[in-house]
């Protein structure tokens, strides 16, 4: 099944997959021979022997490395005094630069863009950069670093969303929010009052999630080249946002963007933590230009944590409402989050926490209240599946105890309530294609989860929960209706088959999926292709690596680029084999005529006839998104952030997990997690399924395991892995995951659709009702913790006691 | 993230590592696998201005086992070696066990039990069970050899009586009774890379009858400053036969005299829970193991 072999495709044809009953192979659009193939990754190889190049292998001639100096003292304060006299006169040192440099502020969002490259007369988080230097070499770097003084005048601070509100009179974070409150929203959909009360049950609950990071191993990394000849600045960095970045930059630097070549060499995961732009590569442009030199900042560890943009915590209330039939007719959704320091990508996630409500169930009264507030802590932005999981926990979770309730298993429950195609959700969220009910089927047989829910001895237990996420975005952050991806595929004897986009892959695999995409379309194989990404200049557009967005984006627009460049090959070998061009197939390598089979040419004796004849073959493809809003016509209320959860297909995914308690050590082990998903196509079999793994072990971190802990004066006080836990190989559950490999969106590119942000969603409550099953114990909190779980046991055991006694 | 400048110097006899460490003194650090003085030296936590790689040193490793006398074990033996030796796993199964829950994988091949020692955290997890196999230390310097026990050399948080000269150069532990067994347990969030909230070792013997208890070293880390040896647990079990109620009455003195802290890795109160949770567990493994033997 793992084979790269193009032999491989021939093995595939015979077979149902590759041809479907009742069709005829030229009228089917699914017969596809590169997409659906197991081929490794187009870097994997490089990566295994060490030779894949990240930003911080690379080195330029007379290159400086930067250093940033960080407020270690405390999490808010005044700067009063910047000095830098004597890291400047240290030998070695090449430039200083303070915050008062570059006050353009930045953001990924840009009207609420309020960052720094280094702080500016006050630091609102433990760790924020308050200056930077470049020198010879980075021992010199640090050295300096400790030579520049910096004097403070301490602030309270706010380190809960809750204090931060109560004593924003006291303690501002910053002058423009004099509430503290950074983003509130209502959206307002049905008549939520009037459902609940005719409902039959219902319940009404409490959550709250921890604070975890990316835990991507590269640490952010740039280096940037300044031209003082030309005016051009060019930046390598560890980034998945190029093009954000790019924009960035340019209001940053003053560069026009034309002058900015951005290039992201190998990235070591981002997970949304490389989702927007990051003060090193502020710094290192800044200082390259005052330099002259190359300047790199690769960051610690530390610098990470510290910086980092990590899962928003959620103080979340939920309440739902089923009627006497089991269907949900009500649900009431208000979410307080802390958004920590600065704004980030705040305003999107605390819609999206709206938005993600109203799936994978049919719910036709809605109402979200939301509100992100600011407290002196590292700032909270986006991280794989971001605004869905907290709203998943509470509302799976719900329906395992509803399910209780009503006497029902939740997987009944589910299956009466989950979407399909077709389906227009209260916020006029549309679903053109789901098999979630085939996935609650698949992962409920195959984990027998009816035969053990509820059965199982004390200690262990089942759990499932179900889950969704978009396939891209329908809107750019900033206000504009442009295509957000182009592809320019070229082809000629000399290149063979290129494709151009500066889609970026961040270890998700988007290289390899253009790849066969491309091969798909010019009916050629994998192995023909070649890539050319991650680059503002010599690839074309491309939005960024972000909402799960780029098989579908890069799909469509390959497909469309595709079509001019097989136009122009039909009509040479329809001229050759004497057949019209629109009975020509091109597959293979080959191109024939669907009905005389032995109407056949080479596509490369076609390809150089065209090479010798008219030239280069290009063709352009771009891709833009549907564009729908969220509607406000019932109340007459506003709808606040109504368009974002839009996007034009979506992934699902339904995970049972089976977990044991330890219960003298508190400990929970997933021992075995039984997943099925709906992905569409599923592009790279072999990569979706390390995708699903991945998404599973990343969100049972933070179940189980992950969390930053901020001391009570802000200090941060896990920053690195060895207290940062995250799961270790020796953690590893299990996995049987059942992609439903015949799932096919009709409305999407290769009918694929996203798998990397979906299957994150159900882990947190798949894992909070198994551990209920377990123990009898419900969490309305993740990470659940040894010390919680043997604490409520205590507490368990002393209650039977007494009600014993 | 950058160590000071500093000398590296690496001895190949002990006779040249015992000069430069009697010369150099305070200036100098030994460094044994690193896996804890480089990331102490990259923190700037300690800046040596010279540094004495002993692990060249033949003399200073390996595992050496005489039936009767018991085993010695050089300073410099990695930690995956005592893990990974049958003849630790036979005689002293807690020891062994307790290495391989050290760090991950490549740790225990980069770290050596001389080190874990000094390193002196009462987290450690190789202290445990040497000190309730009874294990002495041997120090060495140009002037010659003393031996102590291992609970007197850890004095306290990164604390030793680690005389300036000296080289941490053995470990010496007793043959064990025939008749006896030790066992090792810890609790901690994860099953690899873990520093543990709490440690214990025991090593345990019944009398022929398979009931009475005759002889237990009961030994608890990561709740005190240094290795702490019970006394309540042997008062209350040596003589008595073995009962749940007897186990309950050890669970409460162990918790009595832990002195467990709170900090980012658990609280005071779920150490004190494990101190109990985990002391009920290992005697019961202990008692069950006995009767086997
Ligand atoms: C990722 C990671 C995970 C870890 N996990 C664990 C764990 O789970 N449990 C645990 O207990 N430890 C753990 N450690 C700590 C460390 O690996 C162990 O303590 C190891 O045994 C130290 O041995 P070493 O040879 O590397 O010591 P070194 O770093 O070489 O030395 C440690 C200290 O002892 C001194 N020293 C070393 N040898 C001698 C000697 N012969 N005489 C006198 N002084 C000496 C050194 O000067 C230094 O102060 C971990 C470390 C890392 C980096």
């Amino acid at each position: 099944m793992q084979t790269w072999d193009k032999r491989e495709t021939e093995v595939t044809e015979g077979k149902s997959s590759y041809v479907r009953e009742g069709v005829p192979s030229y009228l089917d659009e699914r017969r596809h021979s590169q997409v659906g193939r197991s081929v490794p990754k187009v870097d994997a190889a490089a990566k295994v022997r060490g030779e894949a190049v990240y930003a911080d292998d690379m080195t330029l001639p007379n290159m400086l490395y930067g250093k940033i100096k960080r407020c270690k003292e405390y999490a808010h304060a005044k700067i009063k005094k910047i000095d830098c006299s004597k890291a400047l006169a240290l030998p070695g040192v090449f430039a200083v630069l303070t915050g008062d440099e570059a006050p353009n502020k930045w953001g990924i969002v840009p009207h609420s863009c309020n960052e720094t490259v280094l702080a500016i007369d006050k630091v609102r988080f433990y760790g924020e950069g308050v200056a930077a230097v470049a020198a010879i070499d980075e021992e010199t770097a640090e050295a300096a670093l400790d030579l520049i003084e910096v004097e403070y005048e301490p602030l309270p601070a706010l380190l809960d969303p809750f204090e931060s509100m109560a004593r924003a009179n006291e303690v501002v974070i910053h002058e423009t929010n004099p509430d503290n409150i950074a983003f509130h929203g209502n959206q307002i959909y049905g008549d939520v009052d009037k459902a609940f009360a005719e409902c039959e049950y219902v319940l009404e609950r409490e959550f709250k999630t921890g604070m975890p990071q990316h835990g991507f191993i590269e640490p952010q990394s740039a280096l940037a080249s300044f031209d003082p000849h030309n005016g051009r600045l060019h930046l390598w960095s560890s980034n998945q946002v190029p093009h954000y970045l790019h924009r960035q930059l340019s209001i940053v630097t003053e560069i026009p963007m034309s002058k900015i070549r951005v290039t992201i060499p190998t990235v070591g995961g981002g997970f949304g933590g490389k989702g927007e732009a990051c003060p090193n590569e502020f710094a290192a442009c800044i200082l390259s230009r005052k330099t002259g030199r190359p300047v790199k900042i690769t960051y610690e560890r530390s610098e990470v944590f510290f910086t980092s943009k990590g899962r928003h915590p959620c103080h979340m209330k939920m309440k739902i409402g089923i009627d006497k039939d089991g269907y949900i007719q009500a649900v009431d959704f208000d979410n307080t989050m802390d958004k920590g320091a600065y704004a980030s990508w705040g305003v999107v996630v605390m819609f999206y926490t709206g938005s993600m409500v109203h799936l994978p169930y049919k719910i036709p009264n809605v109402r979200s209240y939301l509100r992100n507030v600011y407290t002196n802590k590292p700032s909270s932005g986006a991280l794989r599946g971001l605004g869905g999981v907290q709203p998943r926990l509470a509302m799976e979770v719900m329906l395992d105890e509803m399910a209780e309730m009503m006497g029902i298993s939740p997987y009944e429950l589910k299956m009466k309530n989950a979407v399909v195609s077709g389906y227009t959700a209260a916020n006029n969220m549309y679903v053109p294609h789901t098999e979630y009910k085939r996935c609650l089927e698949t992962a409920v047989e195959k984990s027998s989860y009816l035969e053990k829910h509820g059965k199982l001895p004390f200690g262990k237990g089942i759990g499932l929960a179900g889950g969704n996420y978009i396939s891209g975005t329908a809107y750019t952050l900033y206000q504009n209706y442009k295509p957000h991806t182009t592809v320019v595929l070229r082809v000629d004897t000399e290149g063979g088959v290129t494709v151009q986009c500066a889609c970026t892959d961040i270890g998700q695999g988007v290289d390899t999926v253009i790849a066969q995409f491309t091969a798909e379309a010019l009916g050629v194989y994998f192995e023909d292709v070649h890539v050319v990404v991650r680059d503002t200049e010599t690839a074309t557009f491309d939005l960024g690596t972000f909402a799960s967005r780029l098989t579908y984006a890069t799909g469509t627009a390959v497909k469309a680029a595709a079509e001019p460049i097989n136009q122009k090959l039909k009509e040479i070998a329809g001229q050759k084999l004497g057949c019209r061009a629109d009975q020509l197939i091109i597959k293979d390598h080959k191109i024939y005529s669907m009905y005389e089979t032995k109407k056949t040419m080479s596509w490369d004796e076609a390809v150089d006839i065209a090479t010798s004849t008219v030239g280069t073959l290009v063709g352009v493809g771009h891709f833009s998104p549907p564009r729908r809003k969220g509607i406000d016509i019932v109340t007459g209320n506003r709808i606040q952030g109504g368009n974002i959860g839009h996007s034009p297909t979506f992934g699902f995914s339904c995970q049972i997990h089976e977990v044991e308690v330890d219960v003298e050590t508190g400990r929970i082990r997933v021992k075995k997690v039984t997943e099925a998903g709906d992905m569409g196509t599923p592009v790279n079999p072999m990569a979706a399924d390390g995708q699903v793994e991945g998404s599973i072990v990343y969100n049972m971190g933070a179940a189980l395991y992950e969390d930053q802990v901020i001391g009570a004066d802000g200090r941060h006080l896990n920053p690195n892995f060895h207290d940062y836990k995250m799961p270790t190989s020796m953690e590893m559950p299990d996995m049987f995951i059942n992609t439903l490999k015949d799932s096919y969106d009709p409305t999407a590119p290769f009918g694929a659709k996203e798998t990397g942000e979906g299957a994150v969603q159900p882990t947190f409550p798949a894992i909070t009702n198994a551990v209920y099953d377990a123990i009898g114990i419900r969490f309305y909190q993740v990470p659940i913790t040894p010390e919680m779980v043997l604490r409520a046991l205590k507490e368990k055991k002393e209650k039977e006691a007494g009600c014993g006694a | 993230m950058y160590t000071n400048e500093f000398e590296y110097l690496a001895p190949t006899t002990p006779a040249e590592a015992f000069e430069l460490v009697g010369r150099l003194g305070s200036k100098a650090r030994i460094l044994a696998g690193g896996t804890d003085l480089v990331v102490l030296m990259k923190d700037k936590l300690t800046s040596p201005e010279y540094v004495i790689d002993i692990k060249n040193i033949k003399e200073f490793k390996g595992i050496k086992y005489e039936l009767g006398k018991g085993m010695t074990i050089g300073a410099t033996t990695k930690i995956s070696e005592v893990q990974y030796s049958e003849i630790v796993q036979e005689k002293y199964p807690a020891l062994a066990y307790a290495a391989s829950q050290l760090g991950g994988t490549q740790v225990r091949h980069m770290g050596t039990i001389g080190g874990n020692t000094c390193n002196a955290s009462p987290s450690g997890e190789t202290p445990t069970p040497l000190v309730a196999l009874g294990a002495k230390v041997v120090l060495s310097s140009a002037a010659g050899e003393r031996e102590l026990p291992l609970e007197d050399f850890i004095t306290g948080v990164r604390r030793l009586d680690l005389k300036e000269g000296e080289i941490l150069t053995r470990f010496i532990l007793p043959e064990p009774s025939p008749k006896s067994v030790s066992r090792y347990t810890y609790a901690g969030a994860r099953d690899a890379m873990e520093i543990d909230c709490v440690n214990m070792a025991v090593n345990f013997e019944l009398e022929d009858d398979k009931e009475t208890i005759k002889y237990v070293k009961f030994v608890l880390g990561s709740v005190f400053i240094k290795p702490l040896v019970s006394k309540e647990v042997p008062a209350l079990l040596i003589g008595q036969k073995f009962s749940d109620a007897l186990v309950e009455k050890a669970v409460a003195a162990a918790q009595g005299e832990a002195k467990p802290i709170s900090d980012v890795r658990a609280s005071e109160w779920y150490r004190n829970e494990m101190v109990g949770n985990l002391t009920r567990r290992l005697l019961k493994e202990a008692f069950a193991a006995a009767r086997e033997v």
